[in-house]
């Protein structure tokens, strides 16, 4: 989120789409009650009418899959009736900057696209610089080659009209909703976007998200209290797991995981570090060196020297993408020996899950380290398989639960709240922290052992030279305040001896004289103490809910980031009633101000982490292209009524995944998946409990009076559901809730399901992950869950 | 008049069930074995009984209004009716007044069921097993009736079904600020285009110790307006008629529920 929690209270408009908040977040809908207390007002967009829509004032529906040409209307409709905020989108965004006039847009491709590969040369997506290097711009927004115009143009395709028969959301609705979320585009009315799952799990999740922006770009949304682009993630740590880099493609704190091309620290900084001439440019990126030589000092301490470029050579390096789907794809080619699960249930919260069954078979040996058996742990006692045939040797660890360790938990707001050991856990069960400890330690010892007596040992350096202390001396368990300290970091002095804990990332160094585990969390845990514990319930001066004095947040406690937007170059509020911060021609009063308090409004321009220090509206950096354009899902009832492509041209599928691709022949409806609020994610942790399995002790399926009168089903009744890839048993809930889309001039029906059963716990069921396709984002590689086929039968 | 109450605000509940599942972790309840959904929608249980003492109701969506679909979720559990049917025809005063509340003394119960057929909002009900819960209390007795007790049995400052609402869907404090809260509820309610928004259980029973927000009529989600109130003047004859009997019981509760049977037909009461 860019802004946090108790800041949706603060929304004149709260648009929920892709997300059913009520049911999923139920403690962020507190705030989204609070906002409508206020006199403000709710959109939800969805598929089925949730327990989000019961509340909200304005309800649409949306067939899955058309996020971008639901939202493109809606930009569509606040360019053509000019109901932006002009200053802002002027002076904060890229609306003025001329594109090179190679840039093309042709039928759903833009230009530089290379159809062998499925990939862009973005060379054509770049601005026209002047003499000096800097962008060029119209700030008349009428050169043909300007951001604004481009974009107009662009988007001029998608009209009401031709969005409702793409979206099945009648054109009334469309309207209402693009009616109420533009009046926001007034400098002191705000409105907040709330996404989730439903957003980015598609083949186009990315630009689907790159819309919001977009709209709230032009709304002169972000930066503001009431405003922003918050994501609500799904688990209570998933914030801090992103932030500490457990993602294929990141290292801690955002960092480009190094590829096999970054041969070294120079060609690392070379490619990854941005350049800019604009002096209007915080350009935070430039500080990139100081953060991965720090990062590297915490990881190798000692070892890492100017010499050997802090250890760089030490990290591993990527020959290839592999997320989440690659990594199944390889193991199931049997190019994993073992892998270590924990807390998570990939054999029902991964996509395809017979194809992830059948991987994990591969493996000669599994660990499953979690509060449960899960049903991962049992995949070898599965329906139709003889354990006999199995070779996979499996470890189940018992682990704590989360109230019975200490640490941190990051929440979607980036507050990051310290918490404590209410009790020992159960048995012989240790905590997450202490399992990774005592495994590396262990390993470390092998490695050294097998070093000393000579013996052939590759790659022992990353593992013998690792800088891991995390134990008091004489303790046997690891303590998470050593690890918190090293994530805020520390400085070096010239004897290689540690020194104080560093104030925060401002005075961290390129030169070795700095360590930090992660950047973004540098002043967490400082000399004044452990930041995330403090509990203080203290507003700040401009009383919008922001208090400081309560937990910790990234970047610097800076409680909305992008907030140097939400003044003009004058320093003035935009939102005088609701201010976030203010210039006083010396000082910054309110939050803590982004990218410094020496620069002021005038001097600076507010995106601090672009290269031109401005909001991108058209944005050179994606995979895709540089404005969102509708593709249908792979698998798909409609025709694209936009371009003549159906997929994604940035998405390759798999040879693994192509093999297994329905039709709408065969597959006639649209499957859709999602959580309630009584289960938790895979299950695991929740299908144990007799309460709750009290109140949802099934499988399930939703679907519409009109599909469950087409095949006979009552609700209740038992159904099969299938699709390319496998099929499984689910009770039906018939539900007028649940309506067909008129997509393309016909009705198209839908089936939802809920991912939380498998085959282990107190209460078991089919997990509805068997059915869906194992494709994904070009940008991000989340899988395709939210929209593909199946067929229904009653069982 | 009660001094206290409950805050049932239908416009405001998200349908977490946090209700449900606080009330029998903060009593030690059992879980019921449920299969899919037994009552409309998500409704599991189907019905409040002696192991459910709250729970949520899911209407069907009611879609005729097209702009303006209602999906009412309803917490539900004992109204604790001023003039409380099931406490008029208790024939034991096993059923009394607790503070605001109506309660059921476990020890005087003798399981004749009179409540439970007095009840029009079918809350109490016979236990068919008996539990004991962690903490080592007997919280359900077989052949007994049991509700909700507003928790005033495992006494806390705000009854656990309030204490865990996230959404301000559920209050609990002083009646006359509930009521005043409930008002201006339905006065918004009314401006956002649901113009039968109105509170149920001022009237009924004298007034219900939950009063409940809703947006449309209380007919549509099972709540009578005239709800029938048990003919005094019977209900008191078979008493006395059971008074009379059961001194011939010697305490056993068989022969209690027998000698309530008898008082029943004898003084016609049915």
């Amino acid at each position: 989120m860019t802004n946090h929690w108790i800041d949706i209270r603060n929304a004149d408009v709260v648009f929920i789409i892709g997300s059913n908040a009520a049911e999923n977040h139920p403690i962020s809908f507190k705030y989204v009650q609070e906002a409508r207390d206020r006199g403000g007002k709710l959109i939800n967009v969805d598929p089925r009418f949730t327990k989000t829509s019961s509340l909200a004032d304005l309800y649409a529906p949306i067939r899955p899959g058309t996020d971008i040409a639901f939202m493109s209307s809606i930009i569509n409709y606040a360019l053509q009736n000019d109901l932006i905020q002009k200053e802002y989108v002027v002076e904060y965004s890229n609306a003025a900057y001329l594109i090179n006039p190679a840039y093309k847009f042709n039928d759903g491709i833009f230009s530089g696209y290379d159809s062998g590969k499925r990939t862009y040369e973005k060379e054509t997506w770049k601005y026209q610089l002047d003499d000096k290097g800097i962008p060029k711009k119209d700030k008349t927004l009428k050169d043909p080659n300007c951001v604004y115009q481009l974009m107009k143009k662009h988007f001029e395709r998608y009209n009401f009209e031709k969005v409702s028969a793409i979206t099945g959301c009648p054109v009334e609705s469309l309207k209402k909703v693009a009616e109420l979320y533009t009046s926001t585009h007034k400098p002191d009315k705000v409105g907040t976007i709330m996404y989730a799952m439903g957003t980015t799990q598609h083949t186009i999740g990315v630009q689907n998200i790159r819309t919001y922006s977009i709209l709230q770009i032009l709304m002169g949304n972000m930066g503001m209290a009431g405003g922003g682009i918050n994501a609500l993630r799904g688990e209570s740590n998933v914030q801090g797991s992103t932030d500490h880099g457990l993602l294929w493609h990141i290292i801690p704190g955002y960092l480009e995981a190094p590829k096999s091309k970054d041969v070294n620290l120079e060609t690392y900084i070379k490619n990854y570090v941005p350049k800019t001439n604009d002096p209007m440019s915080m350009n935070w990126w430039q500080h990139k060196p100081k953060y991965l030589i720090s990062m590297l000092k915490a990881w190798f301490g000692e070892n890492a020297k100017k010499e050997n470029d802090f250890g760089y050579d030490y990290l591993p390096k990527a020959h290839k993408p592999v997320p989440y789907m690659a990594m199944f794809e390889d193991m199931s080619k049997g190019q994993h020996k073992g892998a270590i699960f924990m807390g998570t249930n990939p054999v029902v919260g991964g996509p395809n899950t017979n194809m992830i069954m059948k991987a994990v078979e591969k493996l000669d040996w599994m660990i499953c380290a979690d509060i449960w058996e899960t049903d991962t742990s049992i995949f070898w006692k599965r329906k139709g398989v003889n354990p006999a045939n199995i070779k996979t040797e499996v470890f189940l660890l018992p682990m704590v639960s989360s109230v019975e360790k200490e640490g941190s938990v990051a929440n979607s707001g980036r507050w990051t709240q310290w918490r404590y050991k209410a009790q020992a856990g159960p048995g012989n069960s240790i905590s997450d922290l202490d399992l990774i400890d005592e495994l590396f330690l262990r390993i470390k010892k092998l490695y050294e052992d097998d070093v000393k007596a000579g013996k052939k040992v590759a790659l022992p350096d990353p593992i013998t030279k690792a800088n891991w202390n995390y134990r008091h001396a004489g303790e046997h368990e690891a303590d998470p305040h050593m690890v918190a300290k090293e994530i805020n970091g520390y400085h070096i002095d010239k004897d290689g001896k540690r020194g104080k804990q560093l104030e925060n990332f401002l005075i961290m160094k390129d030169d070795g004289s700095t360590a930090c585990g992660n950047w973004i969390y540098s002043g967490s845990y400082n000399e004044d103490g452990n930041m995330m514990a403090r509990r203080g319930s203290k507003d700040a001066s401009n009383k919008i809910g922001m208090y400081p004095e309560w937990s910790w947040t990234w970047p610097v406690n800076r409680r909305i980031i992008y907030n140097r937007a939400a003044v003009n170059r004058k320093g003035e509020p935009f939102d005088p009633k609701r201010w976030v911060v203010k210039w006083t021609g010396s000082a910054w009063k309110g939050d803590v101000v982004d990218g410094g308090a020496k620069a002021g409004p005038e001097a600076k321009n507010p995106f601090i982490m672009t290269a031109e220090g401005i909001a991108r509206l058209f944005a050179p950096a994606l995979n895709d292209g540089p404005f969102p354009e509708h593709f249908e899902p792979l698998e798909t009832v409609a025709r694209n009524l936009m371009n003549s492509h159906q997929l994604n041209p940035g998405v390759t599928v798999s040879d693994m995944a192509k093999k297994e691709v329905g039709s709408a022949a065969r597959f006639p409806y649209i499957g859709s998946t999602y959580r309630v609020v009584e289960h938790w994610q895979a299950g695991a942790m929740t299908r144990n409990l007799p309460w709750l399995n009290e109140l949802v002790p099934d499988m399930f399926c939703e679907i519409s009076l009109s599909l469950a009168k087409a095949k006979g089903i009552k609700n209740g009744d038992k159904v099969k559901i299938s699709s390319a890839r496998g099929v499984i048993d689910s009770y039906a809930l018939v539900t007028d809730r649940v309506q067909p889309f008129k997509v393309d001039g016909k009705m198209v029906e839908m089936v939802g399901m809920i991912w939380h059963f498998g085959q282990g716990c107190e209460s078991t069921g089919d997990s509805c992950n068997t059915l869906t396709p194992s494709v994904g984002d070009p940008n991000s590689s989340i899988p395709e869950y939210k929209a593909f086929l199946v067929n229904i039968e009653k069982a | 008049m009660a001094e206290k109450a409950f805050l049932v605000d239908t416009s405001k509940c998200q349908g977490c069930r946090g209700c449900q599942v606080a009330c029998k972790q903060w009593n030690g309840l059992p879980g019921e074995k449920t299969e899919f959904f037994e009552g409309p929608e998500y409704t599991n249980p189907a019905k409040l009984s002696a192991k459910t003492w709250n729970h949520v109701i899911f209407f069907p969506i009611d879609r005729s209004n097209a702009d303006r679909p209602i999906w009412t979720i309803m917490h539900k559990k004992c109204f604790h009716c001023s003039e409380a049917n099931c406490l008029n025809v208790c024939p034991e005063k096993a059923i009394y007044r607790l503070d605001d509340w109506v309660v059921v003394d476990q020890d005087k119960c003798i399981g004749c069921g009179a409540c439970v057929n007095a009840c029009v909002y079918k809350v109490p009900e016979l236990s068919e097993i008996n539990h004991v819960n962690d903490a080592g209390q007997k919280i359900l007795k077989r052949d007994k009736s049991h509700k909700c007790n507003a928790c005033t049995l495992n006494e806390r400052e705000i009854p656990a079904c309030v204490s865990v609402c996230p959404s301000d869907a559920m209050r609990f404090g002083y009646r006359q600020d509930i009521i005043k809260h409930a008002q201006a509820r339905v006065k918004v309610l009314k401006a956002e285009g649901f113009p039968n928004a109105n509170i149920y259980g001022l009237d009924q029973f004298k007034g219900l110790g939950v009063l409940t927000v809703l947006r449309d009529k209380a007919e549509k989600y099972d709540l009578p307006l005239n709800p029938a109130v048990v003919d005094v003047v019977k209900t008191e004859a078979t008493k006395d008629v059971y008074a009379l009997l059961s001194s011939f019981t010697m305490g056993i509760p068989m022969l209690k529920r027998a000698a309530y049977k008898v008082s029943k037909s004898i003084s016609k009461d049915a």
